[in-house]
């Protein structure tokens, strides 16, 4: 094979993977009349867009060879924050802007931890998901955080549901996901997350400053946790402290099953869309099959392994 | 488990044999492991099976949310079942709120939802069909009043915020002990044990050992908070000391309750809930009238009355008839 078909071969992979998933529910009889509908793929991609969200920041953290493991805590604390700030009668662009800032500022809280006392990501955010999650119940006093009525409700839904429109929160993701390409390929900040991640050392004798751009990769990608919190409170319409427990899990699969190498220096933003896609597929799937809940969780598990490993494969052949 | 899925799946083929089409009908639970929604599971067969007997096709479906009480996997259930275009639902809301948009677009689909067991803060559904859960509370609070003679100290072990089900339980119990009886101090009824056993023992643990000495009389609204209580009452060594009244049925509260160790239980009819609740969606698409409010009824059960074949179908329900 050629050296300039190999890369091709490596993004294509995760597409394969997703098509494979989606054959392997549309082949038989009974489920493809429901499964294989744009309705159905409509509902699928709805159900995508918290966790494609969360994995456009956490592709950037993971490339940077870091790890965000306060995802979940930080969707149930900015949704949270959104859901008091209806309840105080706050328009939806101040609520948008509030809640994003407040995801910027749990990653600006994590990357200066990480950068400025030098510990490993794995440690200082296994350290916020409990911290942002305690403050969580304590700000919605240990309940869900219930308002009247707010636009932002209807942002992930559309009016009928059989309608061809898609709801507003899956543009938002589309159009995230282009800017996040063009921001780890064409800029100054993206390139040198990728320098970060393939050797720190490297990184900072070329000039790379580690601190900052440590700090500035946490913070932004908080910023895209932050919105993904939002689009969580506009579907259960309240703040609820304790929804997307292990909600990380699913991210940092994603990003995987997407290509990126949790070493750093590998990802990229088309492959950890399609590795959400793949998840979701795989749910709404096994659930139109009217398989077991228990049987869901193990063949979802045994797909992040299998692809991983399959990544490795590719990897390890290819040439350094 | 693998072969009552098995069996299942046979009987929806055989059902579809019988009929053109067949309406389908999702059931969709909180959870479940717990023995309460294998009760409903049972009585949604149970109805399906008497359809048949009328010659009205009916396949069920039975699909609790990925991850139990995670309300946000729950409206994926229901929108997976929305994409699929099944004939209506049966659904026991995890939460009041969270679950109106899902609902709600069901309606607009023209899919007819069956709440059951817990309220929905919409009025878009065809039927509600549940325990009256605050006059089960009251039940509680009036045998556990009674039982300790109108004097003493109670703990209320809550479970969990937002579950209307429970909440309503909790306010019952606590109007009636407040009302009624002056003379019982209520020393906690602010604790949430949280949705598994585990977590509840853990709960009740720790109200325990530092109300341990003084309790006289303990509450716990559900089948999870009553077996966590059960537990750590008797690592305690106070089981069959302090009163226990629990709510719902099961084969630890049933045990406890033949060993003196529980003082009596409020029994839901779950098998009831899951039977009305298809029998009532199957209604609503046959396009007959049904009530707004289907009440299924509660008993309270002691050991003295355990035995009595009036309460059979709720103290044992015969699961192994309808999900084997």
């Amino acid at each position: 094979m050629s050296a300039s078909l190999r890369p091709l071969l490596t993004r294509l992979g995760p597409f394969v993977g997703l098509v494979l998933v989606i054959t392997l529910f549309a082949l038989p009889a009974e489920t493809r009349e429901y499964f294989l509908t744009y309705n159905n793929f409509k509902i699928i991609l709805t159900q995508t867009v918290i966790v494609a969200i969360a994995a456009l920041g956490m592709t950037m953290i993971i490339i940077s060879g870091g790890i965000d493991l306060s995802v979940g805590s930080s969707v149930a604390l900015t949704s949270v924050v959104g859901a008091l700030l209806i309840q105080h009668g706050w328009g939806p662009v101040p609520v948008l802007l509030t809640v994003v800032a407040a995801g910027g500022l749990i990653g600006l809280l994590n990357g200066a931890a990480i950068a400025g006392l030098r510990m490993t990501p794995f440690i200082i955010t296994l350290g916020t998901l409990g911290v942002a999650r305690g403050s969580a119940k304590w700000l919605a006093d240990n309940q869900t955080v219930n308002y009247d009525a707010s636009p932002i409700n209807g942002w992930m839904t559309t009016a009928d549901p059989f309608s061809r429109a898609l709801p507003v929160g899956v543009w938002v993701t589309v159009a995230l996901a282009l800017l996040t390409a063009v921001l780890l390929r064409d800029t100054l900040f993206g390139r040198h997350l990728f320098a970060l991640g393939s050797n720190e050392t490297a990184a900072r004798y070329s000039g790379v400053r580690i601190t900052r751009m440590k700090i500035l990769g946490y913070t932004t990608a908080g910023c895209f946790f932050g919105l993904a919190g939002l689009f969580q409170l506009s579907r259960l319409r309240q703040g609820d402290p304790t929804v997307a427990v292990g909600l990380e899990l699913d991210i940092i699969a994603s990003v995987i099953i997407g290509g990126a190498s949790l070493n750093g220096g590998v990802g990229t933003v088309l492959g950890s869309m399609i590795g959400a896609l793949i998840m979701s597929v795989l749910r709404n799937g096994s659930q139109q099959m009217g398989w077991p809940t228990y049987f869901q969780e193990i063949i979802i598990g045994l797909v992040i392994i299998v692809a991983v490993f399959l990544d490795r494969l590719r990897q390890g052949k290819a040439p350094a | 488990m693998k072969s009552h899925w098995l069996a299942l799946l046979g009987f929806c083929c055989a059902a579809a044999l019988t009929a053109a089409e067949p309406y389908t009908i999702a059931v969709i639970p909180k959870g479940t492991t717990h023995e309460f929604w294998k009760s409903i599971h049972a009585g949604a067969v149970k109805a399906q099976r008497e359809l048949a007997a009328e010659g009205i096709a009916v396949n069920v479906i039975w699909k609790g949310p990925l991850k139990e009480d995670d309300r946000e996997q729950q409206v994926q259930v229901v929108e997976n079942f929305i994409g699929r275009r099944v004939s209506g639902i049966v659904l026991a809301p995890l939460d009041h709120k969270a679950l109106v948009a899902p609902v709600e677009t069901a309606v607009r689909g023209k899919i007819p939802v069956v709440i059951i067991d817990s309220g929905l803060a919409t009025n878009v559904y065809a039927s509600f069909v549940s325990t009256d859960n605050r006059e089960g509370g009251r039940i509680a609070a009036r045998n556990l009043g009674r039982l300790l003679g109108g004097k003493g100290n109670v703990i209320m072990l809550r479970l969990q915020v937002g579950s209307n089900s429970t909440e309503e339980r909790e306010a019952g119990f606590v109007e009636v002990m407040q009302q009624d009886f002056p003379s019982i101090r209520l020393l906690s009824i602010d604790q949430h044990a949280g949705a598994t056993r585990d977590t509840a023992k853990r709960a009740a643990e720790t109200l325990l050992s530092r109300y341990g000495s003084v309790v006289n009389g303990v509450f716990a609204p559900n089948e999870s908070t009553g077996a966590g209580m059960l537990l750590a009452l008797r690592d305690a060594g106070l089981a069959g000391k302090v009163k226990f009244i629990a709510f719902d049925s099961g084969e630890t509260l049933n045990a406890g309750l033949k060993s003196g160790h529980i003082d009596g239980l409020v029994v839901q009819n779950p098998m009831n809930m899951g039977y009305l609740g298809v029998k009532t969606a199957v209604a609503v698409l046959r396009g007959e009238k049904v009530p707004a409010r289907i009440d299924t009824g509660v008993g309270f059960v002691t050991r003295e009355n355990f035995d009595d074949p009036a309460l059979a179908d709720i103290v044992n329900p015969p699961l192994d008839k309808y999900l084997k």
